[in-house]
């Protein structure tokens, strides 16, 4: 039975829901600005089905700077186009603490739905 | 998964990476399309910054599968736009059924209140873009027996560039028309004579210059029917009471007093507010139009 098509179009809509609670994360812990590449590798560099395709945080990110949750700023670079590096807001911490007690509730959820199921 | 599903080639450049993102994202809205090359040249070049000195083509074949390849690209970026606009924007009121509620719900709309401000601001706007136009055209053309003339032209129409991205974002913002968030891509690799060359030949910039000029006779025709519309609802809305109650409004002639009878009072009041509509409606209506002249002039042309 072929499922690799059932499985990649649920990883991709379990990306899209925690994405952008991820990206919040990142630029929390972050102590200084970070630029797209370099939240990019982080979020490679923990493997997982969220470090899928790169070009997804792009415009999550620019999104969550549009909402006022990130504060950006360019700087020019050598290698290319200007850098846009991004930083989070205070507005961007409290979105954050909200989202993980919904994301903990969320999860508990789940999980005791799944804990007595053997397929 | 990450194998060329078609006949399309492996891209071995940047360039040519980006040409096929391009090509991939064939349909879709332009400024988003602006704004995927531009992210994408932005990780591609970091990457191939991280690692000097390592064949292009082995960096772009390892971007293709960690960025994701040209296709892939291309659905994200449809994919979240449509998502985004349904999740970030203020969603679009529900249309009204009655005729009532299409013409009253008008004041509903944020919509509206964005056109009425941009109507009002685009008298400013306007001066400072004609202005900017008139005289960068003319020094232009005046300077142009002058060795200064050259450097000048060029400064002038990078200029007219960075006005069209500050224009957008001040039309998406207000009139709701998705606009570009990021500056035209230019292909960095050419040399500078040739960059500029594409300057000129970019049929954006002539016609953002063609809007600029345009924007003083419509700021102050935007303008004008603003002021004038609500001046004129408001003080007929205020006139009804201002009637009754204080007599303003009448003419008064050596005791005999000219006006309106009385009972026409609450029929002034009424029509006023009836305007008010009238005019949020005409507001949200150019508001409209103009996001689309926006569009077509400032993202479209080429």
């Amino acid at each position: 039975m072929d499922t690799e098509t059932h499985v990649r179009k649920f990883q991709k809509e379990l990306s899209a829901g925690t994405v952008a609670l991820v990206l919040l994360v990142v630029l929390a812990r972050a102590t200084e600005p970070l630029y797209g590449y370099q939240i990019a590798k982080q979020l490679e560099s923990r493997g997982g089905v969220l470090a899928g395709k790169q070009s997804a945080l792009y415009p999550v990110l620019r999104n969550l700077h549009a909402a006022g949750l990130l504060d950006s700023h360019t700087e020019p670079s050598v290698a290319g186009p200007p850098r846009r590096y991004y930083r989070i807001t205070d507005l961007g911490r409290h979105v954050l603490a909200d989202w993980l007690a919904t994301w903990g509730e969320t999860r508990d959820f789940v999980e005791n739905m799944l804990k007595d199921f053997r397929p | 998964m990450n194998a060329p599903v078609n006949a399309i080639p492996t891209p071995r450049t940047l360039d040519e990476y980006l040409e096929q993102v391009r090509a991939a994202l064939a349909g879709a809205d332009p400024a988003v399309v602006q704004d995927a090359l531009y992210d994408a040249e932005e990780h591609v070049r970091s990457e191939l910054a991280e690692h000097r000195g390592v064949d292009e083509a082995d960096i772009i074949a390892k971007v293709a599968s960690s960025y994701g390849s040209p296709e892939e690209v291309a659905a994200i970026y449809r994919d979240t736009e449509v998502r985004v606009m349904r999740a970030l924007r203020t969603p679009p009121a529900p249309p009204r059924q009655s005729a009532l509620g299409t013409f009253f719900g008008v004041a509903a709309d944020p919509r509206t209140y964005g056109a009425l401000f941009y109507m009002l601001l685009s008298l400013a706007t306007g001066i400072v873009y004609f202005t900017c136009a008139a005289v960068g055209v003319s020094l232009s053309l005046g300077l142009a027996i002058l060795i200064i003339g050259v450097p000048f032209v060029v400064l002038f129409l990078g200029t007219v560039r960075v006005l069209s991205l500050v224009e957008g974002r001040m039309v998406e913002v207000m009139l709701g028309v998705r606009m570009p968030r990021r500056p035209p891509y230019t292909d960095r690799s050419l040399p500078l004579l040739a960059r500029i060359k594409d300057m000129f030949t970019d049929p954006r910039t002539w016609s953002t210059l063609l809007y600029m000029v345009l924007m003083l006779p419509l700021g102050v025709a935007y303008f004008t029917v603003a002021v004038t519309g609500l001046a004129l609802s408001l003080s007929l809305v205020a006139g009804g009471f201002a009637g009754v109650l204080f007599g303003l409004g009448l003419l008064d002639f050596d005791v005999v007093m000219y006006g309106p009878p009385l009972w026409t009072a609450p029929l002034i009041t009424i029509g006023g507010v009836l305007m008010v509509f009238v005019v949020l409606h005409l507001a949200r209506a150019i508001g409209r139009l103009h996001g689309q002249i926006a569009k077509h002039l400032l993202v479209k042309a080429g």
